[in-house]
Formats: C-alpha cells, structure tokens, sequence
C-alpha cells in the first residue's frame, strides 16, 4: 500500500514538472544580458587556482589536518560555484548558438553549430567537475586528482569571436521564440 | 438511479471523445504530413483508434463476458505500450538532430536512465505485487505500472536534459513529449493504485481519472501540432554590438 501512495507521489511531482516546464518553455528567450553577467562573474584563473592540485598540496603540508580540511571544503565549494556559473552561461550560450543556427546566413549558422557543440561540451565538462567538487566538499579529506579545466570556453569563445567578425548588416542573429 | 446515469454518460463521453480527437488528429498529421517526421506517432493513432472500435464493439456486444473484455483490453495494450516507447524515441531524435554530440552522449545517457528505470519497475514488481486476491488484474496493472514509471521517466529525462542544456525543442516534438508525460505520468499513479483496488467500484472511479486524462493528452497534442512553428528567422534580431560584447566578455575571460 505504501508503494502505491508513493507512486502516486512520484506520478504528481513528474506531472508538476511537465507543467513547470511546458510553462516556462512558452515564456522562454535568449537571455543575452544573463549570459553577458555570467561570463562577467567568471573568474577562471581563481578557479585554476582553486582546484590547482599543487596549491592542495602545499597547503596539506603546511597546514594542520582538521585546518587544511576546513580550507578544502571552502576551496572546493567556492570552485563549484565557479563551475555552477560556467555552466549556467553555457546553457545560454547554447541558446544563442541554436538561434544563429537557424539564421538564413550560411556562415553564421555554421558558426551557431560550433558554439552550440562546444557549449554543450562545456555544459557537459561543468556537471563532471560540480558531482567531484561536491564530493570533495562533503569528504576533503580524500585526496582528489587535478581536475579538469573547463577548457571548453576557449573553443566556444573562438566560434563567438567568429560570430562577432562577420560583416555588419549580415549579423542577424534569429531569437529563439520557439517552444 | 440519476448518480449513476451520470457516471456512465462522463464514462462514455470520457472514453469516445478522445478517439474522436485522435480522429482529428491523424488528419492534422497528415494534412501537415508530419506522419514522415513522427511515423510511429502515426501509426499509435492509427492503432489507438482501431482498438477504440473493437473494445466498443465488444463492450456493446452481450454476449462478450468483463473476462474477456478485460482479457482482450490487456491483449490490445501491449502493442499500444510498445508504439508509445517508438513514439519517445521519434521524440528524442528530433530533439538531438541538430547536434552531432548529443546524438551519441545524450543517447547514451539516456540508455542510463531506462536502465536505471527498467531496474526500479522490476524492484517494484517484486517488493509491491500488489492485491494477491486479484491475481490477473493485479499482476497486468503491475506491468503496466512498471511500463508507465520508465516512459514517464524518460519523458521527464528528456525533458529536464533538454531544459539544462538549452536545447531548443521544435513546437511539435515538445507537444508530443508534454502530451506523453501527462498521459504516462497518470498512468503511473492509475496503474499504482489500480494494482492495490482491484474492486470494481474502485476500477469505474480510476477509468474516469485516466480516460479524463487520455482527453487531456490528446487536446495537447492537437493544440501543439495546429499551432504553427515560430519562424525560423525572426524580426526580432541581436544587433551587431551585442555579439561584439559577447566576444570581448569571452576573451576578457580568457585573457585572465
């Protein structure tokens, strides 16, 4: 019996979210401010130098254990909102690269396909690095490999500048209204 | 008396209504021939309406007995549940088209969660069996709510993934899927609770919930598959500097 209720429980938070989704789907745009104030609050040398596995292991032999675990969980929690805001901005840059996709320029569209493909990517890349982030908060004391980079903007940021090199007038980027 | 008459007229509308609309509806998906982009879409429609005419054939005939018209339901479903997976998986490529990485990644991940999914109907089956006293009923709802659980959380899946990567969805697949979720996420709780009342009374009062539904899913999907796509080149443009600004932010974030 318990089985069945919670079932039922399951059954009406999916229908929620169907409808939390299908709400926001309809009001949706390309949020070109957002993404310009993500990128802007992205620092990525503090986070190189925030998850930099030799600054962990001078700070491990200099610090005293329970000190150092404190100073990893902050490190490592602070790098996970580094991570969290890379990959909101690449969800809007995935956006913007899916509306120059469909513009009628050939050359822009093939440009929205690269930051499309990279954006994902990096969407990707950021959830990777958020899930071993967690863990390391959660557990600083383990040790943790160097982690991945989120090496994926400088692809992304090159098809961008492409994007923004194109002759005035032809740069006429569609707005995704679509559902 | 008059209570009565009124649960079998909300019965009857409930049941016949939809399959009037999904009449309508393989009419819109051939008028747009979008029966070449959505074939298994078509061909649920097509079938939902050919078991619509034979269950109302049998429930009119005296002579069938409920037995067999349970048995009969049951028999029709199978294929009705295996067309509903082909519809979430015409879904899920039309949502990936457009990029080569998520054709593979995304798939896969996908593959993850039906994995994943298939094991928790199959814990539930086992652990929950439901009402022992109805054995048929019961064990039939039992696979059926395991079917419901993995395709209303794979249209969830897809749905979420597709918000968190900002993947754009054309107007007709994101119907087609909301549509689905609905209807599979009912299906969930009708089959949950239909496993555990297996009582007649019980099963008149959780028909109307899900043929309800069924009406509702169908609406959708007429409302999505009429409405027409946005255009692919709006008026609405990003200016010129606006990119610019975009590029300069990108590098400023390089250079660092």
């Amino acid at each position: 019996m318990i089985a069945a209720w919670t079932l039922v429980a399951v059954a009406l938070i999916a229908l929620v979210i169907l409808v939390y989704v299908a709400i926001r789907n309809r009001t949706r745009r390309v949020d070109l401010e957002g993404t310009i104030q993500a990128f802007r609050s992205l620092d990525i040398e503090a986070f190189r130098n925030l998850v930099d596995s030799a600054e962990e292991a001078f700070l491990r032999n200099h610090l005293p254990p329970r000190k150092f675990r404190e100073i990893k969980r902050q490190r490592a929690w602070a790098a996970f909102l580094y991570a969290w805001e890379a990959g909101r901005a690449a969800t809007a840059l995935a956006k913007v690269g899916q509306a120059a996709q469909r513009s009628l320029d050939p050359e822009i569209a093939a440009s929205g396909v690269q930051v499309t493909e990279n954006a994902f990517r990096l969407r990707l890349q950021t959830v990777r690095v958020s899930l071993r982030l967690l863990t390391e908060v959660l557990l600083p004391g383990r040790s943790s490999r160097s982690l991945p980079s989120l090496d994926q903007y400088e692809p992304a940021a090159q098809t961008l500048f492409r994007l923004g090199r194109f002759p005035s007038g032809v740069q006429r980027l569609a707005r995704s209204k679509s559902a | 008396m008059l209570p009565m008459n009124w649960h079998k007229a909300l019965s009857l509308f409930l049941w016949i209504t939809p399959h009037i609309l999904l009449g309508v509806l393989a009419v819109v998906l051939c008028k747009r021939r979008l029966y070449r982009e959505f074939p298994c879409l078509f061909a649920y429609v097509l079938y939902e309406i050919a078991e619509f005419i034979l269950m109302f054939t049998l429930y009119s005939m005296p002579s069938v007995t409920g037995e067999q018209y349970t048995h009969a339901y049951y028999a029709t479903l199978t294929l009705s549940i295996a067309l509903r997976f082909g519809v979430i998986d015409e879904v899920s490529k039309e949502l990936f088209r457009e990029s080569q990485f998520l054709r593979v990644s995304a798939r896969r991940a996908l593959q993850g969660v039906t994995g994943l999914l298939l094991v928790m109907g199959l814990l539930l089956a086992v652990c929950a069996p439901g009402d022992s006293s109805a054995r048929f009923i019961a064990g039939a709802s039992v696979v059926n709510r395991g079917v419901a659980l993995v395709q209303c959380g794979l249209l969830l899946s897809l749905l979420v993934f597709s918000r968190f990567l900002g993947l754009s969805w054309r107007r007709s697949a994101f119907g087609i899927a909301l549509g689905l979720g609905v209807l599979t996420s009912v299906d969930l709780a009708y089959s949950a609770l239909r496993a555990e009342f297996t009582s007649a009374a019980a099963a008149e009062y959780l028909n109307l919930l899900r043929t309800g539904t069924y009406l509702a899913c169908v609406s959708i999907w007429i409302g999505y598959l009429l409405a027409p796509e946005p255009e692919s080149a709006s008026p609405t443009v990003v200016a010129d500097d606006e990119v610019e600004t975009w590029n300069t932010e990108l590098q400023r974030l390089l250079r660092q």
